[in-house]
């Protein structure tokens, strides 16, 4: 048990490692980006990888080496914002629902349940078309579904406590219902809470490029991982680095977070 | 002086299609400074009187008072201001994500030098303020408890079944320390128990309950010595039996 325990843990500081060099190489992109990323010149259009370009370049003769540091600020930078939101709202909802039940609890679980009854892609590529595109569009078409797996995971484990002794003993201390939330439940329902929102990094940024590949999320010039595919989909048979690289990118990233999530789960409940 | 009472309370619930009455026409008096042992078998109302007493849960007629005020329907978050609860399961009392001084400065409001000065009244010393609930014996996370209801300056302690989960020797220390309260603070006792031996050992009067129905209640030696009610008859038989 002690093995599988040690085992568990080093794949969760593994995972813990890479995720966090891929947040630090997004944090410095701007460091990192070798050339401008936005400066078309053409007599590079389309060249190939090599010592001065490593990614070589796309269609308007632009570094894709730059564009891919830059597209990891975007691209992991609004996952995370649109992770977090989700995050905060999702609980909140759930603690509300969780701790004071009732009418509360109906309404909004009957709002979640309607936001879970259709497939999230199909609703933020409904939204984002409403809202015409861009990455603030992206964010709120994929936000409107994403806050209801934390809130139906928080509302089961603030269920699962409300009833505790230390509870009842906070509200005999005469505490109030908004101040049991915010010392009792949240710091005994965060964990669970907080590994969900590991293991949605991954799909939330799937959500993210997949919105801006159909050209409903962040709009040229700016970088961004799906929108960089879309672009040079039209001439990958002729420039295919500058597909293959975002798109190694965007798979090398979803898989470290996903991996990530999954093994502090795992670790969890070895615990 | 009267600190206590309650008139006529009634509690129902349904359970799996099935009219429950965990309390019917029950009527009680606490005194200042009194121990009063509630007894009876599982599924009495034992449990469901404290908790209507306590605000927890409301009962559906009757009424509460403190003090001769009424404080019927009124939430724990009132009631928490003049009595305070001893639970069962000591560990489950307190939260088990933050330490023993935080648990209790947290719900008191009380500085560390008062918590210190309690916790050694319920002989606990200072080390264990910086350990979480599972860090502590049962005795030690009960007497923690107890430090709590104190540090609460309430006039009642609501006792419920809080030596069951404990050893034979800390049972005894548990009780001692309920007695030595009450003659230190003055504060009125009511405890729970399905163990009539240990509640005729402490308290002053005893009420027995059955089916949510209060069918004897008087001062400890009267029931003990001369029942007349037949089940406590009976519950006192299977002292002796066993």
């Amino acid at each position: 048990m002690k093995k599988r325990k040690a085992k568990l843990r080093k794949r969760v500081i593994i995972a813990a490692v890479f995720a966090v060099i891929l947040v630090l190489i997004a944090l410095f992109s701007g460091v990192l980006a070798p050339n401008d990323p936005y400066a078309t010149n053409s007599s590079l259009i389309r060249q190939a990888p090599s010592a001065a370009y490593l990614f070589g370049t796309d269609n308007l003769g632009r570094c894709v080496l730059s564009r891919v540091l830059i597209g990891a600020r975007t691209t992991i930078a609004s996952t995370f914002f649109l992770v977090a939101v989700s995050f905060l709202i999702g609980i909140t909802i759930g603690m509300l629902c969780g701790f004071y039940g009732g009418i509360v609890d109906d309404i909004l679980m009957r709002i979640a349940d309607l936001m879970l009854a259709f497939p999230q892609m199909v609703v933020a590529i409904a939204v984002a078309g409403i809202l015409g595109g861009g990455l603030g569009g992206a964010m709120i078409a994929l936000g409107i579904t994403m806050w209801t797996s934390f809130a139906r995971l928080a509302r089961s484990h603030t269920l699962s406590i409300r009833n505790e002794p230390y509870i009842t003993a906070a509200r005999l201390q005469g505490k109030s219902g908004p101040q049991i939330m915010l010392t009792h439940i949240m710091p005994n329902i965060l964990e669970p809470v907080l590994i969900n929102a590991l293991t949605q990094i991954g799909t939330t940024m799937i959500g993210i490029s997949g919105l801006s590949f159909l050209g409903l999320g962040v709009v040229a010039p700016q970088a961004e991982w799906g929108s960089m595919i879309s672009e040079a989909r039209a001439y990958i048979q002729i420039a295919p680095w500058a597909v293959l690289f975002p798109a190694a990118a965007t798979v090398i990233t979803i898989v470290v977070f996903n991996y990530l999530g999954d093994a502090v789960m795992e670790y969890r409940k070895a615990e | 002086m009267k600190i206590l009472s309650g008139r006529d309370l009634n509690k129902e619930y349904t359970s799996r299609d099935r009219k429950v009455r965990p309390l019917q026409h029950v009527d009680f008096d606490l005194y200042q400074a009194e121990i009063l042992g509630i007894v009876g078998e599982s599924g009495s109302g034992k449990s469901t009187l404290l908790k209507v007493i306590s605000g927890i849960e409301k009962p559906d007629s009757g009424r509460l008072y403190h003090q001769e005020k009424e404080y019927t329907g009124s939430g724990p978050e009132k009631t928490g201001r003049f009595l305070q609860m001893v639970f069962q399961d000591a560990y489950g009392s307190f939260d088990p994500k933050m330490n023993m001084e935080k648990s209790l400065k947290e719900g008191t409001g009380s500085d560390r030098k008062e918590i210190i000065r309690v916790i050694g009244e319920v002989g606990l010393s200072e080390e264990l303020l910086s350990r979480r609930p599972r860090h502590l014996s049962g005795g030690q996370c009960q007497r923690m408890s107890i430090a709590r209801a104190l540090l609460s300056h309430a006039d009642v302690l609501l006792c419920d079944e809080i030596t069951s989960a404990l050893d034979v020797t800390t049972q005894a220390q548990v009780i001692k320390l309920l007695m030595e309260i009450r003659d230190a603070e003055n504060v009125s006792i009511i405890l729970v128990s399905h163990d009539l031996a240990l509640v005729s050992m402490i308290c002053d009067r005893i009420m027995v309950m059955k089916d949510g129905i209060v069918v004897e209640e008087g001062k400890t030696e009267d029931v003990i010595t001369r029942p007349s009610d037949e089940y406590t008859r009976k519950l006192l038989n299977s002292i002796i039996a066993v």
